[in-house]
């Protein structure tokens, strides 16, 4: 009886330790908006290739997306962005590193929308830069819904602006994320 | 003096039509659309695994030859994903390693991954927008704006 016992409650830690503590997507979804209310258009660009883990124990979070994947609907505006902004030549990567602060408010096991802040280090255009933002999780049938909004200065990451179109693109873009992370198996 | 008229008449058309040929040249160059990837030439023709291989190997090499270059690419279907907003991603490389080529289907063309199978062999053409290493999800490259290319 003693050893029953035993046995089911090493089965039941193993299982819950080895299962579903992380999350992730490849397809995450990162939309990128510099528009101003002088811009004479939407200045706007959406990466579908993010990948973001989330390990539901620490709450550490990561994200990683590449800035040639970011797809402008004006070709243009793409070749702008990518040339002359960010450089995505020079500096091909964007990553994030952080972690849900307030982690042990959210129950992974059950259906719920839970509100997180979110602390970490941003890198893009070469440069680290930490940042904080608030975020929504929802879960839902064991898949989780991330989203957050956030700004960003472009002149912290050393994005520079040509005056000339200086007051037609915003000094801070709105970064919006939208991930349905999947328990990683294995 | 019926001369100079005359020259000052020409004068005046020609500052207008190139001014006319300049603002026609901006408006198009500021409207133009992006190619559409199925219309473009591939710069190479590789096959998924050895694709795959070489930004492992070589990251920086790899990026320098590949990247922002028309990529087909020809392999075995691990997967399509479909995400909530109904865009495609067709992955494809060697079932036995956790990194894929990961093809993200341009717009236009997105419908026609509806009928992608996995485990059939497949021929993708896109943009290599790079390489995105991770240990624990495997290491991917990345094409975008993807169509099916079946013919080499």
């Amino acid at each position: 009886m003693k050893n029953k016992f035993l046995i089911i409650t090493v089965a039941v830690l193993i299982s819950s330790s080895s299962f579903g503590q992380k999350y992730f997507t490849k397809t995450g979804k990162i939309n990128f908006d510099a528009t101003t209310a002088s811009s004479p258009e939407k200045i706007e660009g959406i990466n579908r290739t993010a990948t973001c883990v989330v390990d539901t124990k620490t709450g550490n979070m990561q994200f990683a997306l590449l800035m040639k994947g970011f797809e402008f609907e004006r070709a243009l505006m793409e070749e702008h962005f990518n040339e002359n902004y960010v450089e995505s030549h020079k500096f091909p990567k964007a990553e994030f590193k952080g972690a849900i602060s307030n982690n042990e408010a959210v129950n992974y096991s059950k259906d719920g929308a839970y509100i997180i802040k979110v602390k970490g280090k941003l890198t893009m255009h070469g440069e680290t830069k930490d940042v904080e933002t608030d975020g929504k999780l929802v879960i839902q049938n064991g898949k989780i819904t991330a989203t957050a909004d956030f700004n960003v200065l472009l002149a912290d990451f050393k994005v520079s602006i040509p005056g000339l179109v200086a007051d037609k693109v915003a000094k801070t873009a709105k970064i919006s994320v939208t991930c349905s992370l999947e328990p990683l198996k294995g | 003096m019926k001369r100079k008229k005359k020259i000052i008449l020409y004068v005046i058309l020609s500052v207008l039509v190139i001014a006319g040929a300049a603002a026609i040249y901006i408006y198009k160059e500021y409207n133009r659309a992006h190619k559409d990837t199925a219309k473009l030439k591939a710069d190479y023709t590789v096959n998924a695994t050895n694709f795959v291989n070489e930004f492992t190997g070589n990251e920086q090499a790899a990026n320098k030859k590949y990247w922002d270059k028309i990529i087909h690419v020809d392999g075995f279907v691990k997967s399509v994903d479909k995400d909530d907003r109904g865009f495609y991603s067709i992955i494809i490389g060697d079932t036995a390693s956790m990194s894929s080529v990961r093809c993200s289907m341009d717009s236009i063309h997105n419908n026609e991954a509806a009928t992608v199978k996995p485990g059939s062999m497949i021929g993708m053409k896109g943009i290599c927008s790079g390489f995105n290493a991770d240990e624990l999800l495997g290491s991917d490259v990345i094409l975008v704006r993807c169509v099916i290319d079946q013919k080499k």
